[in-house]
């Protein structure tokens, strides 16, 4: 028995069960309550890695049976070395950002509720990662969906808040769904849900049942992990609290996909199809998302194409074979982008809710800062040699190679430029040149109507001014800031191997993960990191030469309406994914909607009750013409029945 | 001489037509509970000639039965009837339908 297990699993549910019973009552203390709480698992997580690491002969880590919701249905917790690292990023990241939330969100009126989602976010978290089976997961995947609508919508009288909610809820369920189907194929097949179980059966599948599950997988993991094409919900959902968008859809839940993929990694290594699936949408979304972030002007959402981007290169790499370069991926990105939220939270904190980067300009000065958290949060997504980004990035980008796919490394290189481009260019405009914020919104060309969708600050509810001069101490929100600013300088070195040797990280998953085989002839990996590095600087020299340059720095303000006015309609409308998927799904749905409505519900249902009162009615009337009330008539009756009576029993006395 | 049994029920079915048509054809209440006295009568001349006719007592304790309710019948048609005629003035069946649907 292993009761910090529980205590890591249950202690953010019992947050969430008081603050939400009890939250009107605790008031300010929902914050540090919740906080704690998260906290406490967190140290409860590093107090048992000693266990995770533990190798019992062929079993590694240590499993927790606790009930059985079925015979042959069983739960437990199982706890190992991809459990350990996703469960001290969810605990850690999410301890620093509930702290930073009760600054965020001092004296907003729905204080405790959002403290309550965002335990019970982390529960659901954990108990996707922790599962010891299919069916733990994909509970695990149902609530943090759950938790991710209920925090998008956190604003519930913002009514596009409430739009994205929704949109992320419909599209994550397809993602739900897909893992629903694996998971049938699965029991149907192997006939236990046990991860354990499952691996030592693989070979009850034919490859194409294989491709099938993965594939079905797959679906759930580029739901959740917004690859391409499901990847439209993930700009919306910045229509949360910057805290949510740092801990769910940046840090956490939107990396699920990466830990499925390394979860059921014995599957994805017997299926070479399924890798080239995943690998190819993985570089696509890297891609897809990195062009977009291009031509975004909401601080938030460059940040949300980026993460996209990101996720797609920690999909990638896992999708090909290279399980602890993903993984590795997901780690380093979930502190310097948790680093980059809360900065950029700092910033829309401080301007009053301004996201838009054309309304800053000139932070640097203002806010020194951010704009050093900014600077070290930048370099390390880029990938600057030294800062985190540099190793995982460089680790997944050359371990795609040595799996053999050159276009996909080809693609994941080009991202990489243009990841620099666009984080210089959000970066140089936020914090360079003189401050815009009180320039007329239509001379920074904010008004346009094919950029309408990408300005976020129309429409904020009234409460927020109300609330706006928040009375809590600076310290909590810039020390998580700070404290993030150490991880996303330094974790990177873990992958750090002298002279070529194997490195903390590769010993650390080497008894979980099938040691990665370079194809012969594949290039050296500092070819990648030199490649990758001319690219960071040719991107970052472009941005500068646009934004940062004195020059351009002197007329910021038409160029940047020329430019958000020259946007090409194509990634103005985002590769018109919304319009497709509108156009494929959301408007047949209506289209069948409205037919139901204006066809089967008045012609069919209401007919048919219509109908049923309409022939009682008639019944009636029937048999009411038979009560004449003519007595004479009533005997008449009688004694027509009576004779009827006695022809019969003489026709059949006759017969007889 | 006895009659043969077809005698007497012929006479009863004689009796039971007359009385049928008697309820149906006239419209005098009186005539039709006295009709409806013809009909009890030609049953009990049926039940007795079958009682005899197979020595079997139960139809004559029919036929007894069926005296005692004729005469319970005529005394509430009559007090019905003097109440209608109290009440309508008239001596018509056909009147009397107000609980017709």
């Amino acid at each position: 028995m292993h009761p910090l297990l529980l205590l890591i699993w249950l202690g953010p549910l019992a947050g969430a069960v008081v603050l939400w019973a009890f939250g009107p009552q605790l008031r300010s203390l929902a914050g540090p309550i919740g906080s704690a709480l998260v906290g406490v698992s967190f140290m409860a997580a590093l107090s048992e890695w000693g266990s995770a690491t533990l190798v019992d002969g062929s079993l590694e880590g240590v499993r927790q049976p606790l009930f059985a919701w079925l015979p042959q249905l069983a739960f437990g917790l199982q706890w190992d070395r991809i459990s350990l690292v996703w469960t001290l990023i969810i605990t850690g990241v999410g301890f620093l950002i509930h702290v930073y939330s009760i600054g965020y969100l001092a004296g907003d009126r729905a204080f405790a509720r959002f403290f309550a989602y965002l335990n019970f976010f982390v529960f659901a978290m954990l108990t996707l990662v922790l599962s010891d089976n299919v069916v733990g997961l994909l509970v695990g995947w149902g609530l943090v969906g759950l938790a991710s609508y209920l925090l998008i919508g956190y604003y519930i009288d913002r009514p596009s808040a409430v739009a994205a909610s929704r949109k992320a809820f419909v599209i994550n369920v397809v993602g739900d769904v897909g893992i629903l189907y694996a998971v049938f194929v699965i029991v149907a097949k192997i006939g236990a849900i046990g991860y354990g179980d499952i691996f030592a059966k693989l070979t009850a599948f034919t490859p194409g049942e294989l491709f099938i599950v993965c594939l079905a997988l797959f679906v759930g993991a580029a739901a959740k992990s917004a690859q391409v094409p499901l990847h439209t919900w993930l700009p919306d959902a910045m229509e949360g609290p910057t805290p949510v968008s740092a801990l769910i859809h940046a840090a956490t839940m939107v990396t699920a996909g990466v830990y499925l993929i390394a979860r059921f990694a014995p599957l994805w290594s017997a299926s070479a199809d399924a890798r080239m699936l995943a690998g190819s949408i993985g570089a696509l979304t890297a891609i897809t998302g990195a062009i977009l972030g291009c031509v975004q002007w909401d601080i938030k959402r460059i940040l949300a194409y980026s993460t996209m981007s990101q996720i797609g290169y920690m999909i990638m790499a896992a999708g090909v074979g290279a399980y602890s370069a993903g993984i590795l991926h997901f780690l380093t990105h979930a502190c310097f982008k948790a680093l980059l939220f809360l900065t950029a939270g700092i910033i829309i904190h401080n301007l009053g809710d301004e996201q838009d980067v054309r309304k800053m300009g000139g932070l640097r000065k203002q806010m020194p800062f951010a704009f050093a958290a900014m600077l070290v949060g930048v370099c390390a997504i880029c990938g600057v040699p030294g800062f985190s980004g540099f190793f995982s990035k460089d680790d997944v980008l050359s371990a795609t190679l040595a799996h053999g796919h050159p276009v996909m490394w080809f693609v994941g290189v080009v991202t990489a430029g243009l990841t620099a481009y666009y984080m210089g260019r959000m970066f140089l405009v936020t914090f360079f040149g003189a401050y815009r914020g009180n320039i007329d919104p239509s001379e920074l060309g904010m008004r346009h109507p094919e950029l309408a969708g990408t300005s976020q600050t129309a429409g904020r509810h009234p409460e927020e001014e109300e609330h706006a001069p928040a009375h809590a101490p600076a310290w909590l929100m810039s020390g998580p800031v700070a404290i993030l600013m150490v991880p996303a300088v330094f974790i990177g070195w873990i992958a750090f191997g002298p002279n070529g040797g194997a490195s903390a990280w590769t010993q650390f998953f080497a008894p979980v993960f099938p040691a990665d085989v370079p194809v012969p002839g594949t290039p050296p990996d500092w070819v990648t990191s030199a490649i990758v590095l001319v690219l960071i600087v040719a991107g970052f020299g472009v941005a500068f030469l646009r934004y940062g340059n004195p020059r351009a720095l002197l007329d910021a303000v038409p160029r940047l309406r020329i430019e958000a006015v020259r946007t090409p309609a194509i990634l103005a409308n985002a590769f018109y994914f919304d319009t497709a998927i509108d156009a494929l799904f959301v408007k047949p749905a209506q289209a069948v909607g409205r037919w139901f409505g204006s066809v089967v519900d008045p012609r069919v249902i209401d007919a048919g009750v219509r109908e049923a009162s309409i022939s009682a009615n008639w019944l009636g009337h029937l048999f009411r013409s038979f009560e004449t009330g003519l007595v004479r008539a009533y005997a008449l009756t009688i004694a027509f029945g009576v004779a009827c009576f006695a022809i019969y029993y003489v026709v059949i006395g006759v017969g007889r | 001489m006895i009659a043969p049994v077809e005698a007497y029920v012929t006479l009863s079915a004689i009796l039971f037509f007359i009385g049928i048509v008697g309820v149906i054809a006239r419209r005098n209440p009186l005539i039709q509970l006295m009709s409806i006295e013809l009909l009890f009568n030609s049953a009990n001349l049926a039940l007795i000639t079958f009682a005899r006719s197979w020595g079997n007592n139960a139809g004559h304790i029919f036929a007894f039965l069926v005296i005692t309710v004729a005469a319970a019948e005529a005394a509430i048609g009559l007090a019905i009837v003097v109440i209608v005629f109290r009440k309508t003035a008239f001596v018509d069946v056909d009147e009397v339908s107000t609980l017709k649907g």
